[in-house]
């Protein structure tokens, strides 16, 4: 455990409890804007689909690591497969069993 | 509360394992579900910490999916507005999707006096705390053993893949998803992962002007 670790680990600490307790402290203090509520409902779509890009599109996965490169990243592929998944049942588990599977199963069809 | 508890397991675990599968001990991994206690951004800040990011670049990530606890906690407030200051720190500490969605369902149907709704409150987050304390644990430590070839980190953009498709109730969260998920395709290249915060950005403008223009 780095120091810079702990700092950021004990930033990013602040920074939730900050927003966990920003109302109930301050609930006498504030009112949220008309548009800042409107906003915060588009916050989870919009920032989880930008995060998800980086984890798909980019770095090397332990398979590569361990066994080699492949022609084509079979992180998209999965990602794509999972996401299918997700329409057909509406389940988070089976979404990660079908992303992970397909993950091995893209790879080792390159090998 | 309790019928919600087995969700957050497989979620627990994964918060767990997948620092680990990025070369952190079980105790860094643990350090996220102890001080922020929030499992999305404590995903997103071990993910961005392993890419190199930059210190406001994971703060900014971490704030933006935790924005959503500033519209729970102004749902709460008023429920807890005469306890002391302690509690209402510890309560602000343990507000988790789960709790808020007991108490904003239970508080106004039911005529309890502060001690009760605290001690609700109290319950309900103990048992959630405990439980995901003990998962990212356990989490971690299956996480030192499993080799690396499983790639599990892999699963995190596929959680975030889970829980952002989940987001997409209306036309308006879709255009938001697809101009953040293009925008920050867009931005891939971008130095301190600025393409995400652009992304974000973005995608929440889309989805306002989308719904502007749609009403």
């Amino acid at each position: 455990m780095t120091q810079e670790f702990i700092i950021i680990v004990a930033l990013a600490g602040f920074v939730t409890l900050a927003l966990k307790s920003a109302f109930i402290e301050g609930q006498h203090y504030f009112t949220l804007p008309k548009w800042f509520v409107d906003a915060l409902e588009f916050v989870p779509p919009a920032v989880l689909c930008a995060l998800i890009i980086p984890g798909i599109f980019k770095g090397e996965v332990g398979l590569i690591a361990a066994f080699g490169a492949v022609p084509i990243d079979p992180k998209p592929i999965a990602a794509a497969i999972a996401a299918l998944a997700f329409f057909m049942t509406k389940k988070t588990i089976p979404t990660l069993t079908a992303g992970m599977a397909s993950l091995y199963l893209v790879y080792w069809l390159q090998i | 509360m309790v019928p919600l508890l087995p969700g957050i397991i497989p979620f627990g675990l994964i918060a767990g394992f997948t620092p680990v599968s990025f070369g952190y001990t079980w105790l860094d991994s643990w350090m996220g579900s102890l001080l922020m206690f929030a499992g999305a951004s404590q995903l997103a800040a071990y993910q961005l910490m392993n890419e190199d990011a930059s210190i406001w670049v994971i703060l900014l990530t971490v704030a933006a999916i935790n924005l959503r606890y500033v519209l729970y906690s102004a749902s709460i407030a008023p429920h807890l507005a005469d306890a002391n200051r302690t509690t209402r720190l510890l309560a602000g500490y343990g507000l988790t999707d789960q709790i808020y969605a007991v108490c904003h369902r239970d508080y106004p149907i039911h005529n309890w006096n502060l001690n009760e709704r605290i001690a609700y409150y109290t319950g309900g987050t103990l048992l959630l705390w405990g439980l995901w304390q003990a998962c990212t644990v356990v989490g971690a430590f299956v996480g030192q053993v499993i080799p690396v070839f499983w790639s599990l980190e892999f699963m995190i953009p596929l959680t975030f893949l889970a829980l952002a498709l989940n987001t997409l109730k209306t036309r308006a969260h879709q255009v938001a998803a697809i101009t953040g998920a293009m925008v920050s395709f867009a931005g891939l290249e971008l130095p301190y992962n600025l393409g995400l915060i652009l992304g974000g950005l973005a995608g929440i403008l889309a989805g306002v002007l989308f719904r502007r223009v749609n009403q």
